[in-house]
């Protein structure tokens, strides 16, 4: 591959005769032929026609039910209470009923719904501070500047969790009745941890460290709570701690921002141990009870239950197996056309022949 | 002398017998008149048809990959929130989609020189300005805009009603982030494939590579190791593995991609069918000689798709 007569000579400046330099490289020249883009396009159709349907199929077995609880019921006086912020620290609890008209089998997920709720601003999502969720003492004591104005209150004291994302936690608390046939209720029993991801809980959200000798409370010592709720950090669950503080699974839940306006956020998983739930959940009349605390008034938002069944695909979403179908359709069309245009008009290939 | 000079595209100068001035002021230089048949018919050519491929798809996965973030304003109260994470913005064109095109090109050919020399015809479209003039470049811009409109509403409508099979919904923002911009990578990555007329080992390469750079890229910054060591600069901890672990992203980004593929495929068939252009066929009459060469129907080099 080196020059072939070096230092003085006729042809000593030559370049070099390689298949690099003389882009001579063996290369493979694909061309779009008839025999090559008409089966695809067939074959195209045919796979997202049996992907669109074997989709549908699957969810056509999930079942789904939303409940918008924003002012149904007796909600529409918490709804107006909390159109100002001046009530804020009233408790107000209200009852909505709704009808459950075929069994749920299996497991049950129950979310809470926000429409128009956007988490995914710019500023909204910025106004957050990870170091100090994963339990650096330094930033638990100096919040990043871009949780600013939800990084010091008043006084000067450090929020911990800092920020806008952390400050506007989802606060109501859902409780589902179930009506037995004598007339009584009974409440529908809700694992309510366990719902955030995996990384989420054991990575990305870690408490200050205690060293097992003192409480958690300790831990945050200096610091204050956000400034709309109305407990603090160390507080959220007394019971567990493993899900008190930063790991909270409610908290971690609503820090994971959703992407568009309109989204759900996993609450709780049905508990199937007993009762009437082993088989999922029975058709019927229930209650939801709320204690209502999230305004959505200002921003003319809506709240809502959703209850859903799973399968390997998710829940109930439409949307991917009647775009594959659509989808199908339109490429069968298409390769008709092709196919007509190649036969009729185009000679059969002879306009490539010279 | 000057005024040809000024008034032609390139300069050539032949280095002689009478010394090298016009060497000096010419863009090429070269020793004999001769050589002037090749430097126009083969390589001003084939340079031509690579400046021309190369600009159409820049201007289009720039398209593909910045409108996203206008339609995205739509619901997200138009605050300039991106689309996708920090990092893959800053690596899109530097990293993952910089090399193929480089390739193509570098390396692009249309029809062997051999035919180039024997069809001087085939100079025509340069001199008449048909590769890359104000339609085809419009027809670049809409193209992109095209994918993009693909790329963010496929995934809006899935994701947004999305969950997992564990109950956890995946309408949340990095689970978005990560399913657009994969989708994203493939579907450019797809349409420079099928733009790539010469397909050496170096452009394998480099389009594979790319594609599996991004993977490994991806995965590392959204490990715990990253994340504990910068918490608030690789924030997009774990959503790697939970997105591209699940099969209704994947399911997306498939329809995405055929959706974004099928109709440059159909138009570019139409367009060989009905109006072939003389460099299509040479480049057809080649692909039969060579298939004739070899009986037994073995692929060899050079043979093409069909």
């Amino acid at each position: 591959m080196g020059k072939k007569q070096a230092g003085t000579g006729p042809l000593s400046r030559r370049p070099d005769n390689s298949a690099f330099k003389q882009q001579r490289l063996p290369a493979w020249s694909p061309s779009l032929t008839a025999n090559t883009v008409l089966p695809t396009f067939y074959i195209l159709s045919l796979v997202c026609l049996l992907l669109g349907i074997w989709l549908l199929i699957t969810v056509e077995n999930t079942h789904e039910l939303k409940v918008d609880y924003t002012n149904a019921g007796t909600c529409e006086e918490c709804f107006n209470l909390r159109k100002s912020p001046n009530d804020s620290t009233t408790a107000c609890t209200c009852t909505v009923s709704f009808h459950v008209p075929t069994t749920f089998p299996g497991d049950v997920f129950f979310y809470y719904g926000l429409r128009n709720f956007h988490q995914n601003l710019r500023r909204y999502m910025d106004s957050r501070d990870d170091a100090q969720m994963v339990g650096r003492k330094n930033n638990l004591k100096t919040p990043s500047s871009y949780c600013a104005p939800f990084d010091y209150d008043a006084d000067r004291n450090p929020i911990a969790p800092c920020g806008a994302v952390a400050n506007s936690m989802f606060n109501d608390s859902l409780t589902v009745m179930y009506n037995l046939m004598d007339g009584s209720k009974i409440q529908v029993p809700l694992y309510r941890k366990g719902i955030a991801w995996y990384t989420d809980k054991n990575v990305k959200f870690r408490n200050p460290s205690t060293n097992n000798t003192f409480p958690l409370q300790q831990a945050f010592e200096g610091t204050t709570r956000p400034l709309y709720w109305q407990r603090p950090v160390y507080e959220l669950d007394d019971t567990d701690s493993n899900n008190n503080g930063f790991i909270n699974d409610d908290l971690i839940v609503w820090m994971r921002e959703a992407a568009f306006p309109n989204f759900k956020k996993l609450y709780g998983v049905l508990n199937r141990a007993q009762g009437p739930f082993t088989e999922g959940l029975p058709a019927g009349n229930y209650t939801l009870s709320i204690n209502y605390n999230f305004p959505v008034e200002p921003f003319r938002g809506r709240k809502e239950l959703v209850i859903s069944t799973v399968t390997w695909f998710g829940g109930q979403n439409y949307f991917l197996p009647i775009a594959y179908l659509v989808t199908s359709g339109l490429i069968l069309v298409t390769a008709v056309v092709l196919t007509t245009v190649y036969v009729k008009v185009g000679k059969r290939g002879k306009n490539m022949e010279e | 002398c000057f005024s040809s000079s000024a008034a032609a595209h390139i300069g050539v100068g032949i280095s002689g017998q009478e010394g090298i001035q016009a060497v000096l002021a010419s863009d090429y230089s070269f020793s004999q008149f001769r050589f002037l048949q090749r430097l126009l018919l083969v390589h001003g050519r084939w340079s031509y048809l690579r400046m021309c491929r190369f600009l159409c798809y820049f201007f289009y996965k720039n398209f593909a990959f910045t409108m996203v973030h206008f339609w995205f304003g739509f619901f997200c109260g138009f605050s300039a929130q991106t689309v996708y994470d920090q990092y893959f913005i800053t690596l899109y064109n530097i990293v993952y989609t910089s090399l193929p095109v480089l390739a193509m090109g570098l390396f692009d050919q249309d029809v062997p020189e051999q035919r180039s020399l024997e069809y001087p015809k085939l100079y025509e479209p340069g001199q008449l300005n048909l590769l890359f003039n104000k339609r085809e470049f419009f027809i670049c811009i809409a193209q992109g805009i095209y994918t993009s409109v693909v790329l963010f509403f496929i995934p809006y409508g899935v994701l947004s009603h999305a969950t997992q099979s564990n109950g956890v919904p995946l309408a949340d923002y990095q689970t978005f982030a990560v399913t657009t911009a994969t989708a994203l990578v493939i579907v450019v990555s797809v349409q420079i494939a099928l733009d790539t007329g010469y397909w050496t080992a170096i452009n394998h390469f480099f389009i594979w590579g790319s594609l599996g750079t991004y993977f490994t890229i991806l995965f590392a910054m959204h490990s715990s190791i990253l994340f504990n060591i910068f918490p608030k600069q690789f924030h997009f901890l774990g959503s790697a593995h939970n997105t591209l672990g699940q099969p209704v992203v994947w399911l997306t980004i498939a329809l995405a991609t055929v959706i974004c593929i099928a109709p440059v495929l159909a138009f570019r068939f139409l367009k060989l069918d009905l109006k072939p252009q003389l460099s299509d066929t040479v480049r057809y009459t080649q692909l039969v000689l060579q298939k004739k060469q070899k009986p037994c129907g073995r692929v060899g080099r050079g043979v093409g798709g069909g």
